[in-house]
């Protein structure tokens, strides 16, 4: 099967959707559908298509280059393909309910349509140009759903600054891809990782043979060691900036001004995560690059542990779970980081695996909630889940899974990312000890935020609890989101990551730094907001994010709007100035030309041909001879 | 007879075609006079046009591989009289047509006079001299042709009867009196130069060789180049065309824009063949390249002044005559294909906005506003053709034809012409395009004309389909055009 399908079903969804937009149930209905085709499709390939392939539709060359818009399907890249399609089904049977109401409800259902389908792009593509469209369309549809409500001047806001904020981090992404696609001529994954895996290969084998350096160094034009370092730390920074990581980490909590089913996309298993898809396909290249791992293991261990504090003292629940995804990517991208060669990037991918399905969960149970409290603010939605059993049930498995407790899903990741990054600190060329102790001191931080969210939501009682009004579609889907978070860590069976066997020592080590972390959040008692009893200082910085909008307004967007104003005068008053002048300068030659054709009598016609004749025949008589 | 002179009437054809029309309408109006208030002579007139026309296209597709000679000397000169190769059949194909179109703009407003059959006679006899001076090779011929071109017309001005028209006929006369001086004067050098009376590139070669001779060569060029100046309305010989443009009736000045300068350029073209890839240097492309940069930027300068869109038309003829004199800087095999492409464009465009001008009865660009929605065939015809003279697509072809006519100049490294090009695009993209712009405007309030009498006119509406098909073809397909011209 080609894997194709599984990026054409929800990009025709979303082409269908567009044109039904106007009827609300069909929208619904091709959407739900197109998004369980995909799952089955996705699903099936996983099951059946054990072992990788690789596939292109045809060979473009375009000028020297080589675009064999490759795709290529081996177990893992199936494994995170299944668990989109799965969040991206979820999403949609959960808006039928949630934006049913909603009279953009089509645009919402054809825009989720096309960002799984961008994002299956990416994770089925072997091409680096494919990936930079799959990348670019997320970025556009992100801007879509984040404004959705674009009534409210605050989702406008939220809109343009994650557009902006990830495009300022993309110029580095293109750049990057640009050069390795250069470098090897040859737009392919496995073409680019090929050419440059030994940058110094070449150069060596000229020395061998004898070659003086200069020569040498003249013969081998293609890619050097240098470059391939800078190219891997631009590629890091697009992806620190799709993933909401320091320093582009502002943009991601500011996106909860979408609406919650577009959020639960945006941050379980699509755009966040893309760049840990990227990045475990060029793995080869990075893991032999300490350069670009140290920037990437530096950005992620201060993301991961700054997010864990900001979310442990958010006042608004939606923004803590905003918080705890860049904390969350930043675990997925640790291990893409500290991962030495041989282990390979596949702890990332199961990360990304179960923070898809439980960080979903999360979301679409506190979307339920927080309609039921009517805000999302903590205050406000204490004890708001506690009158639910679905609720209670999915909160209890998705906090204890973002915590990282061992056996549900996010346990047996965290365990896998710990060993990955004990591995690195162990082989000791990497950012590995960095990104152990940082991780460590996360998990500790999760356990207490988690512990947090779940009292203030369950175990903190108000005097009227209410569900709200439902339909099947939402407890369904959060019984199933509940069920996958609970059993999602079987994967490990499958074989479908390469993974190596964790010793049980991180198995206690996990439990006892979770243990910490929760008796942490309890200090204060059973009854009480732990961000109260423990960071009430800290609560206003962290709501607005330590200031740091203010910080990019300062330091980006006032130089360039101040270079944009000098560019401007230069253009209206030094370039146009001599477009203006070309127009006067014309029109004073017609009018000085009119003038001069004036008298209109015959004589001055005959004139002129005499003594027009006498030039040019003293011009040819002297030009010649 | 034959015995001295060969004579080959099918090859003649496209030239006897005119006279044989001068003959049956002199006849005609001599048996009935005034028969049918005269309306027949025009049809018939046309129709010998298009048959001549049509004989023409004929020889250009015979002569492809070798020119088709006639009225040849017997041996050893074996000199030919006449002489058309494609690209001069292809001319005389435009001559005649052009003539054509104009015969049908006077159909038009035949209504008005009663002289159709003396206007219908001139406007052959001077096409009769256009097409022959395309196909002489001799400097007797040539001449003859050539004036024959163009004494007419003089009187076609004149005809009209008002004040305007006999001044602008006078003007029109001395100066032609001027030029025909000068073109004289200037054959008569060049056979002081050459010592033969034809033009060949072996007679310019050996004038050429000798430094002496070169001189007076030099001169015979300069004035020639002067005096057909006068009928290409190169500046400083185009004082005529603005007076005269506005002044006579449509038809005649359709003559004058179209086919009059189709003839003079081939008559250009005969003298520069003659000196193509035999003189070289400043010198010569200065003789061509001065008054061309002069027409250039004087005329595009003065179209933008222009309210009348008949003095617009006269002063975009004087800055597009600097465009065919051009590629001829060069003085290579390319600038005379550049040159013939080029005028074959500049006509049919021009005829097709002089058809939409007479049709729109406009006196002023503003009494055009609105004309795409009042009258879409002619104003769809308009817009077409002032986007080729602007060398903008769609109209493909105007552009086209300026790209060849620069790259001719640069591949013989005539830089200083290719600035003024340059110069010359940018200017006359704004002279069009404030036409252009007024064309889709809203219908204005309180114009009586634009209240919208409804277009009439089969003549004038056949010029327009026939003209935009002719470039819309060779905007799609511009190879058939350049194929055309060798």
């Amino acid at each position: 099967m080609s894997p194709w399908l599984l990026v054409a079903v929800p990009a025709l969804a979303s082409l269908v959707g567009v044109v039904v937009r106007r009827e609300d149930r069909w929208a619904g209905a091709v959407a739900v559908l197109a998004g369980g085709l995909t799952l089955l499709l996705a699903g099936i390939a996983w099951v059946l298509e054990p072992g990788s392939t690789a596939g292109h539709v045809l060979d473009l060359p375009v000028g020297g280059l080589d675009l064999p818009l490759a795709t290529a399907t081996d177990p893992a890249r199936l494994a995170v393909a299944t668990v989109v399609a799965l969040v991206a089904l979820a999403v949609q049977a959960y808006s039928t309910w949630y934006l049913g109401a909603d009279d953009r409800y089509g645009q919402f259902a054809a825009t989720v349509s096309l960002f799984t389908a961008a994002m299956l792009l990416v994770v089925v593509s072997a091409d680096l140009v494919l990936t930079l469209v799959g990348w670019e369309v997320m970025g556009w549809c992100s801007y879509l759903l984040i404004g959705h409500w674009s009534r409210r001047p605050e989702a406008r806001r939220a809109a343009l600054k994650a557009f902006l904020v990830t495009r300022v981090a993309d110029i580095g992404f293109v750049l990057g891809v640009v050069g390795f696609v250069a470098g090897a001529g040859t737009s392919g994954l496995s073409g680019v990782v090929g050419a440059w895996r030994e940058p110094t290969g070449c150069l060596q084998e000229q020395l061998a043979a004898g070659a003086p350096l200069p020569e040498a160094l003249g013969a081998c034009d293609a890619p050097d060691g240098r470059a391939r370092t800078v190219l891997l730390v631009l590629l890091v920074v697009g992806v620190l900036g799709k993933s909401a990581q320091v320093p582009f980490q502002d943009w991601l909590p500011d996106a909860m001004e979408g609406p919650t089913p577009a959020s639960a996309l945006i941050h379980a298993a699509t755009m966040v995560a893309a760049g840990t898809v990227v990045l475990a396909g060029l793995h080869p290249l990075l893991a032999d690059s300490p350069t670009a791992r140290w920037v990437l293991g530096v950005a992620v261990s201060v993301s991961m542990l700054l997010a864990a504090v900001l979310a442990f003292a958010q006042s608004d629940l939606k923004r803590m779970l905003a918080w705890s995804t860049v904390s969350q990517v930043g675990v997925m991208l640790s291990a893409v980081a500290a991962a030495p060669p041989a282990d390979g990037p596949d702890a990332g991918l199961l990360h990304l695996w179960s923070h898809a399905l439980f960080k979903s969960l999360l979301f679409l149970a506190l979307g339920w909630a927080a309609v039921a409290a009517g805000g999302t603010a903590a205050v406000r939605m204490r004890g708001s889940a506690s009158a639910t059993p679905v609720l209670r049930a999915a909160l209890l498995v998705g906090f204890l899974s973002l915590a990282g407790v061992p056996l549900v899903v996010g346990g047996v990741s965290k365990e896998h990312v710990l060993a990955a990054a004990y591995d690195g600190a162990v082989a000791g060329d990497g950012p590995g000890v960095l990104v152990l102790v940082a991780l460590v001191l996360t998990s500790a931080a999760t356990a207490a935020y988690a512990t947090r969210g779940y009292l203030l939501l369950t175990a903190h009682r108000r005097d009227r609890p209410r569900a709200g009004t439902v339909t099947p579609a939402a407890p369904a889907v959060l019984w199933a989101l509940t069920g996958a978070s609970v059993l999602g860590g079987l994967v490990v069976l499958t074989g479908s990551f390469a993974l190596h066997q964790v010793s049980l020592l991180w198995l206690v080590l996990t439990v006892l730094v979770v243990g910490v972390g929760v008796a942490l959040a309890l200090v204060g008692g059973l009854d009480r907001d732990p961000a109260e009893v423990l960071a009430r200082r800290l609560v206003p910085y962290a709501d607005r994010g330590l200031g740091v909008d203010g910080l990019y307004r300062r330091v980006v967007a006032r130089p360039v709007l101040r270079l944009a104003r000098v560019v401007a005068y230069v253009d209206t008053e030094v370039v146009d100035g001599y477009v203006r002048g070309t127009a006067l300068a014309t029109r004073a030659a017609g009018w000085l030309g009119s003038r001069l054709h004036r008298g209109e009598r015959s004589s001055t016609a005959v004139g002129l041909v005499v003594g027009g004749a006498l030039l040019l025949g003293a011009v040819g008589v002297l030009g010649w001879s | 007879m034959s015995t001295v002179v060969s004579v080959d009437l099918l090859v003649l054809a496209p030239a006897l075609a005119p006279v044989l029309g001068v003959v049956l309408l002199l006849v005609g109006d001599a048996l009935a006079p005034g028969r049918a208030g005269g309306r027949w002579a025009l049809p018939v007139a046309a129709c010998v046009l298009v048959g001549g026309a049509v004989a023409a296209v004929r020889a250009a597709l015979v002569a492809a591989e070798d020119p088709a000679r006639t009225l040849c000397l017997p041996a050893p000169g074996d000199a030919c009289l006449w002489s058309a190769g494609p690209r001069a059949s292809a001319l005389q194909a435009g001559v005649l047509l052009a003539a054509a179109a104009a015969l049908a703009l006077v159909h038009e407003a035949a209504a008005l006079r009663r002289d159709t059959a003396v206007t219908a006679t001139l406007l052959l006899a001077a096409t009769t001299g256009g097409v022959a001076v395309a196909a002489a090779r001799d400097l007797g011929g040539w001449l003859v042709a050539l004036e024959l071109a163009t004494v007419p017309v003089v009187a076609l001005v004149a005809l009209r009867g008002t004040r305007p028209a006999t001044h602008g006929a006078l003007g029109l006369l001395v100066t032609s009196l001027a030029s025909f001086a000068l073109l004289v004067l200037g054959a008569g050098l060049w056979l002081t130069a050459t010592g033969e009376p034809t033009f060949s590139s072996a007679a310019a070669a050996g004038a050429w060789e000798d430094p002496q001779r070169r001189a007076v060569l030099a001169l015979a060029v300069a004035l020639l180049v002067a005096g057909l100046g006068f009928k290409l309305s190169l500046v400083p010989f185009h004082a005529w065309t603005p007076q005269v443009y506005p002044r006579a009736d449509l038809g005649t000045t359709a003559f004058l824009a179209g086919a009059s300068k189709l003839s003079a350029t081939a008559a250009l073209l005969v003298l520069v063949s003659a000196l193509a890839g035999v003189v070289d240097g400043p010198g010569p492309a200065l003789v061509l390249g001065l008054p061309a940069a002069l027409s250039l930027l004087l005329g595009t300068v003065l179209a933008l002044r222009q309210e009348d869109p008949a003095r617009l038309l006269a002063w975009s003829t004087v800055a597009q005559a600097g465009w065919v004199l051009l590629p001829l800087t060069a003085l290579s095999e390319d600038g005379l294909r550049a040159a013939a492409a080029y005028v074959l464009t500049y006509a049919t465009a021009t005829l097709v906005a002089f058809a939409a001008v007479s049709r729109a009865g406009a006196r002023s660009l503003e009494q055009t506003r609105g004309l795409l929605r009042r009258d879409p065939l002619a104003g769809g015809a308009l817009a077409l053709a002032l986007l080729v003279l602007a060398g903008l697509p769609p109209g493909v072809v105007g552009l086209v034809v300026k790209i060849l006519a620069v790259s001719a100049p640069v591949a013989a490294g005539v830089w200083p012409m290719v600035a003024v090009a340059v110069v010359a695009v940018v200017l006359g993209i704004a002279v069009y395009l404030r036409w252009l712009v007024v064309l889709p405007g809203p219908r204005r309030e309180g114009d009586a004309r634009a209240g919208g009498e409804p277009p009439r006119g089969w003549a004038s509406a056949t010029v327009l389909v026939v003209g935009t098909a002719l470039l819309a073809v060779a905007s799609v397909l511009p190879h058939l055009l350049l194929t055309a011209v060798g």
